[in-house]
């Protein structure tokens, strides 16, 4: 029978290795440009997507006319001819005009009595069919309309005045630095309150604190490779995440404990099968008998997820990539960090109870080692 | 469970199938402008159908911060003007404490939205003189110069008549209140209007002068206003322009092209992985992955057609989530599988091994999708909108494959191991010799398949 938790000292050997260089440079990116790229959503920005008629259009040419306007922008190359641009916020944020009246501060204060005259009124009734004037409904296009007004309005028209006319626009996003400053908290939150649900659910399931935790470490450790890899790719390819990474996140949160699950459940039932068997062997018994249908079960996932990569159109493959790590990630923490965690700690408690066993006095060994 | 069950199953399957492609269908529930019935279709969202997105702040006046009643009558009040522009099916949602999200979908000419959007409402006092007028009709001020604005109002409530119908009540400023106890006094009989944004929102008639501001309006007949009529007057007066200023705080305009293009690569792209599954549980595992794969083809009619019961709007994200929930749902089939083949190698006979297939993996399959559950409820309850998208789709995805994978296939599985021609070893990918079709259980490897139910 191969033994897989007999190696457990290798295994968090390796777990450290692919965590560590990616926990490095998250922690390094509040204070350098390396680590974690973050979009627009967080950053707050503008990002806009156009297409020249003329395709020979570089993004050198366009950053050019952003520096004259003052504007730092990224411009990148994409597929179809696209030129997609990146740069503080230019437009939105208009102000509103001021209320012209004012919110009654006190609601209902003074409640006319029955003794002040009435306006009885029957909801006038027959009258002519309301004539609501509508303007006519705008004519949905191919494409978004350039704009016109503000700062982003003069570039686009530096632009066509010089390189000819932007035949598309397929994208104009402009996100307030309001929206942003919050998103980072909250995906903090949302991970952390997924994954303390989950492994209360574990406890609660498995009458086991020890099941639970170890389920959340490993379901870290998901988060932190996936994170990590990120935080690679950003410094080192420059791939922002987006306002969709706390979804993917919390997706791989809630698929990665199923392998996890599998193995407790078999390892719940093992224990009591055969009870008085080392725990050590049971676990690793357990993970052998159920280790084909996790990667089965994973690997089904990973196909869908591969479809939608290959095919899928490049929108949302950042989310499709985190989910297709986070997920490898998850079915190989189950077997190898939950796992043999688990019975760390099982052993570690049973040293402990011998201990206080030996200090006061001759007992009977238990069973296990 | 054991009758019920397959003609729950057909009956849901049936049902399913009509809401999916019987075209034109409609339930009750819709608009009742509309006649009350909604046409079911797969809603799109922004990024699928192009248009724009603006999402607003509710500022704070005066250390006021909007509450959410406050943020409802801004929701509502922009979405009145929104509608006067015609954009088909616009979403305005609350989102947040403090965060209005419009979506126009096909709308590509954002600064004329913005406009009127961004626009702070008027409120009218309109005296009409012998002309009636209905609610919602729209009046020309310039024929009927209002006497004074909205801002005279300093408060309104709902209040009762002598019968106990509701009226609704309010109290004008000195300014107002002589300029309506005079006007009032002269014109007993005729009618004045209430308008917002130059469109009628009650039209009553005067009784009596009003002299001092306080103002009764009562419903004719019997019972007075309708609980939710009386609250809409009482919210306009309240708040007849935007009891909050609001801010543009990100805009969004994505290109119908593109996303027609998105649409179709994700479709394509989700019927290669359905298709990628089914073969690979085909090949896996044999008859019982057949018997999967159609439970699978069930699993993607059903949640189709919860979609647009419900409706869901389906953007990106939404369709990865779907296709991501297919390989989520034969999960549970292979648990079951796994165990079904376990209990065939040790030596159970086939009923009684799809039997304890499905009750061994039970458990773990409940505990995998209270754990998927977990999260996606997180991401519905605390995300924005395009993550409280996908987040519905996983929780009707997981939902709906516990049904499939678990009831649709054990009804099916029950009904084909009882068939003669499916008692061959090769069906399940076992060898003869691990096989029991039918009958007692070989006695070699009790030990290992002893029950502990």
């Amino acid at each position: 029978m191969y033994d897989i938790i007999g190696k457990r000292r290798w295994l968090y050997v390796f777990s450290l290795i692919i965590t560590i260089p990616g926990l490095v440079l998250i922690l390094l990116t509040p204070f350098t440009n390396l680590g974690l790229q973050f979009s627009i959503d967080y950053t707050g920005g503008t990002r806009w997507v156009i297409r020249f008629e003329d395709r020979s259009v570089t993004p050198e040419q366009v950053r050019a006319v952003f520096d004259e306007n003052g504007l730092r922008a990224s411009v990148i190359q994409e597929s179809d001819g696209y030129l997609e641009i990146r740069t503080e916020q230019v437009v939105g944020l208009r102000e509103a005009p001021a209320p012209s009246l004012s919110p009654s501060a006190s609601p209902g204060a003074s409640p006319a009595a029955s003794a002040s005259p009435d306006v009885s009124a029957s909801p006038a009734a027959s009258a002519s069919p309301g004539t609501s004037a509508s303007p006519s409904p705008t004519a949905p296009t191919g494409n978004t309309e350039i704009p016109t007004d503000g700062q982003l309005g003069e570039i686009a028209t530096t632009l066509q005045d010089r390189y000819g006319e932007i035949d598309s626009q397929t994208a104009l996003t402009s996100i307030g630095a309001v929206v942003s400053s919050d998103l980072i908290r909250d995906t903090l939150i949302l991970i952390a309150a997924g994954s303390l649900g989950i492994m209360l659910w574990m406890t609660y399931r498995f009458r086991d604190i020890r099941f639970g935790a170890t389920a959340l470490i490993s379901l870290l450790h998901d988060v932190l490779v996936v994170v990590g890899f990120f935080a690679l790719l950003g410094t080192f390819a420059g791939v922002q995440i987006d306002a969709l990474f706390v979804t993917a996140m919390l997706t791989v949160i809630g698929f990665s404990v199923h392998d996890t699950i599998v193995v407790y459940d078999r390892v719940r039932e093992n224990r009591a099968r055969h009870a008085g068997e080392p725990f050590d062997e049971i676990v690793n018994h357990s993970i052998l008998q159920t280790i084909g249908r996790s990667i089965t079960t994973s690997m089904t996932v990973v196909i869908t997820l591969l479809a939608l990569l290959l095919f899928g159109g490049a929108a949302i493959n950042n989310f499709i990539i985190a989910l297709l790590i986070g997920i490898v990630s998850g079915t190989y923490s189950s077997i190898f960090v939950a796992s043999p965690l688990l019975v760390d700690w099982h052993l570690w408690e049973d040293r402990r109870h011998d201990r206080a066993a030996a200090a006061r006095g001759p007992r009977v060994r238990r069973a296990t080692p | 469970m054991r009758r019920a069950g397959p003609i729950l199953i057909v009956l849901i399957g049936l049902a399913a199938l009509f809401i999916d492609f019987f075209p034109n269908a409609a339930i009750p529930g819709g608009d009742p402008d509309a006649g009350g019935w909604r046409e079911l279709q797969t809603k799109l969202g922004l990024d699928l159908e192009g248009g724009l997105r603006v999402e607003y702040l509710a500022q704070e006046v005066d250390g006021v911060k909007p509450d959410a009643g406050a943020l409802g009558v801004i929701r509502d009040i922009v979405e009145d003007r929104v509608n006067t522009t015609g954009v088909s099916e616009p979403v305005v949602q609350t989102q947040g404490a403090d965060r209005i999200v419009v979506e126009l979908p096909g709308v590509t000419n954002p600064d004329a939205i913005r406009r009127l959007v961004g626009q702070t409402g008027r409120l009218d006092f309109v005296p009409l003189g012998s002309t009636q007028m209905t609610e919602g009709q729209a009046i020309d001020l310039e024929t009927f110069p209002p006497l004074f604005p909205g801002s005279e109002v300093s408060s309104a409530s709902i209040g009762q008549d002598q019968t106990g119908g509701l009226t609704v009540n309010f109290q004008l400023k000195d300014n107002g209140a002589t300029l309506f106890g005079d006007y009032t006094r002269d014109h007993i009989g005729e009618y004045f209007a209430i308008v917002l944004d130059g469109k009628v929102v009650s039209a009553p008639r005067i009784n009596s002068s009003i002299p001092g501001g306080q103002v009764q309006i009562e419903a004719g007949g019997v019972g007075g206003f309708p609980v939710n009529e009386a609250n809409n007057l009482v919210t306009v007066l309240k708040f007849g322009s935007l009891p909050f200023p609001i801010v543009e705080l990100s805009s969004e305009q994505i290109s119908a092209t593109l996303g027609e293009r998105f649409l179709n690569q994700s479709l394509l792209a989700g019927a290669i992985g359905i298709g990628l599954v089914m073969l690979f549980m085909l090949v896996y595992y044999r008859l019982p992955g057949l018997v999967a794969s159609f439970a699978l083809l069930y699993y993607g009619i059903v949640v189709l057609a919860i979609f647009r019961l419900v409706p869901v709007t389906l953007t990106l994200a939404g369709i990865a989530g779907f296709v991501l929930s297919i390989g989520m749902a034969v999960d549970a089939n292979i648990l079951i599988f796994e165990r079904m083949k376990e209990e065939l190698r040790a030596g159970k006979a086939l009923p009684s091994a799809v039997e304890a297939g499905f009750n061994r993996a039970w458990n773990s399959i409940l505990d995998s999708n209270v754990s998927s559950l977990i999260t996606a409820t997180i991401l519905y309850l605390f995300g924005t909108s395009t993550i409280r998208g996908f987040a519905l789709v996983l929780i009707i995805g997981v939902l709906v494959s516990m049904f499939s994978a678990i009831v649709v296939t054990r009804s099916i599985m029950r009904v084909v191991v009882r068939q003669p021609w499916a008692r061959r070893a090769s069906l399940y990918g076992l060898r003869e010799g691990e096989f029991v079709a039918m009958g007692a259980t070989r006695p070699t490897s009790r030990r290992e398949a002893r029950a502990r139910v």
